[in-house]
């Protein structure tokens, strides 16, 4: 692996007087997709929201450790966390896009940021985003619609187009198929083939399956602790460690 | 029998179960029925003591001694001003007070006082704050007493309460994924609040603040207190002149011995109730307008 995109050190989090975290030491590369897997409750989410400071909106939580994106403490005082979650978006679980028109969710991120020099800007930017998120052919003859009124698979396109409005330089993923069928995934997964080149793209997933299928490096987690990270390919069939290779058997989880 | 299955006891339970069913349904129909009766004998009454009454003189005159010269321009204005007051006062302190206590105050014990006090001052009976505004906004201030102005200050410091309690339950409503999906765009508390939380909480805020509102326009204790009971012949000029409103005049009317005054009383309780319809009428048209379906 080359440069990494985004290193933590001895990352602890804490919800209260809980440790959610423990002792979380991790590289992630750019241009590749890493995935984060491991049963219910481990952590992996809690972590992959300190990525981008979403934890700071959770009262109680406080995160120990360090965390660099290329570089920049992302926990340090010169780091004002609506910035950096500019460069490092995010996708959710649920497609939650805003009750407003297509257009309007994709412009919103660029225009709050200012990204665009006037209306035609906007419109390339929007179309750009929708059609990186493979939307575009769908939508592009009702971008005044509610993005409410799309299907499932579509609302969470829409959402990644969102994300990447802003030109972030990391895309987290937060189980983003979770609610989506068969198809609707399979879509998605494409999706994040076709963007990896640009972006690094962190991805939690219940998916063994899908980390195996979509990512180049996995991490396994597990109460609180990264077990093992190494490629993916090694972890799920060659795993070092006797909990990865219980959980990827489906001895738990 | 059909149901062979079914045992008697079976057969007796699901029997008593309908009956119950029944029961439930014509004691909510006649629960609504009485308090509709209830509402129709008194818009029949009115009408019919009223409406004789109800002419343009009487919309366009002010109080006067003898109750053919008496209207009820005067007090229309000074609750329409009055209302103003409180409207402007109210509804920005206490959606304020709503976005600040929802979205931003840190959990402490501080905050979980200022919460329990908020609940009880919506609950604190109106005479109360009538005394608190002649005590500070007459007495200390010197604000002019009668005015709209103070009235509306008293009626502001008894519906802010309403509003924030609306406000934080239509704030809360909002699913918090919304506010994910904007954060995580790099907007930020206050971003995330205007453009996102408060646009889909407005109808509810509205509603809160429309039933506020009209607990106000009909408030006549506080306004005891602060002198808005005296005869005042001409209409306000403006908030800080003398005036009487609506809910006061019919008071004072109601207690006049001339016959004549019957019906004016019934008639400014017509002119009263078309106030409240219109406000709650305006209040389901924002409420409608605002709506956002998802």
């Amino acid at each position: 692996m080359t440069k990494a995109k985004l290193t933590a050190r001895n990352v602890d989090v804490f919800y209260g007087e809980k440790k959610a975290i423990d002792d979380v030491s991790i590289d992630i590369g750019n241009g590749v997709v890493t995935a984060f897997i491991g049963p219910s409750g481990c952590g992996k989410s809690t972590f992959l929201r300190t990525l981008n400071r979403m934890n700071d909106t959770i009262a109680g939580a406080r995160v120990t450790g360090q965390i660099l994106l290329d570089g920049e403490d992302i926990y340090g005082k010169e780091m004002d966390p609506v910035a950096l979650r500019a460069r490092v978006g995010m996708v959710f679980q649920k497609p939650n896009p805003f009750p407003k028109s297509i257009y309007e969710n994709v412009a919103y991120g660029p225009r709050i940021h200012g990204l665009a020099q006037g209306k035609a800007d906007m419109d390339a930017i929007v179309e750009k985003a929708l059609t990186r998120a493979g939307l575009w052919p769908e939508v592009k003859d009702r971008l005044t619609d509610a993005g409410t009124a799309l299907s499932g698979g579509q609302q969470q396109r829409l959402c990644i187009a969102r994300a990447i409005a802003v030109s972030p330089e990391v895309i987290l993923m937060d189980e983003p198929c979770s609610a989506l069928d068969p198809i609707a995934t399979a879509r998605i997964e494409e999706l994040i083939e076709e963007l990896k080149d640009r972006y690094a793209i962190v991805i939690v997933t219940h998916s063994m399956q899908q980390a195996a299928r979509v990512s180049q490096r996995t991490a396994f987690f597990h109460l609180g602790k990264m077990v093992e990270y190494g490629e993916t390919s090694q972890i799920f069939t060659n795993p070092r460690e006797v909990r990865t290779k219980d959980y990827i058997t489906g001895r738990y989880g | 029998m059909s149901n062979t299955w079914q045992t008697p006891e079976m057969t007796k339970r699901i029997a008593r179960r309908h009956a119950a069913e029944k029961r439930f349904r014509l004691a909510g129909l006649t629960a609504i029925v009485l308090s509709l009766l209830f509402l129709a004998v008194l818009l029949f009454i009115m009408l019919k003591n009223g409406l004789g009454g109800l002419d343009w003189a009487f919309l366009t005159g002010s109080d006067a001694t003898s109750a053919d010269a008496a209207g009820v321009w005067g007090a229309l204005k000074g609750s329409f001003l009055t209302m103003l007051v409180t409207l402007l006062l109210s509804f920005p302190m206490g959606v304020l007070a709503a976005i600040y206590l929802e979205e931003f105050a840190p959990r402490s014990r501080w905050i979980d006082w200022v919460e329990v006090s908020i609940n009880n001052l919506a609950a604190v009976p109106s005479i109360i704050f009538g005394l608190l505004g002649l005590a500070v906004f007459i007495n200390t201030l010197n604000l002019p007493r009668s005015s709209p102005l103070v009235g509306g200050l008293t009626l502001a410091l008894m519906t802010m309460p309403i509003i924030v309690i609306s406000g934080r339950n239509a704030i809360k409503a909002v699913p918090p994924s919304i506010r994910d999906a904007a954060l995580a765009v790099g907007a930020s508390p206050v971003q995330t609040v205007f453009h996102h939380v408060l646009p889909l909480a407005l109808p509810g805020i509205l509603t809160g603040t429309i039933i506020g509102m009209a607990r106000a326009l009909g408030e006549t204790a506080p306004l005891l207190m602060i002198g808005m009971r005296a005869f005042v012949a001409t209409p306000p000029g403006g908030i800080t002149d003398p005036s009487s409103v609506l809910p006061m005049q019919i008071f004072l009317w109601s207690d006049e011995i001339d016959r004549g005054f019957v019906q004016n009383t019934s008639a400014a309780i017509i002119v009263l109730l078309v106030f409240l319809l219109a406000m709650n009428g305006l209040a389901i048209y924002l409420r409608n307008k605002f709506e956002v379906r998802w």
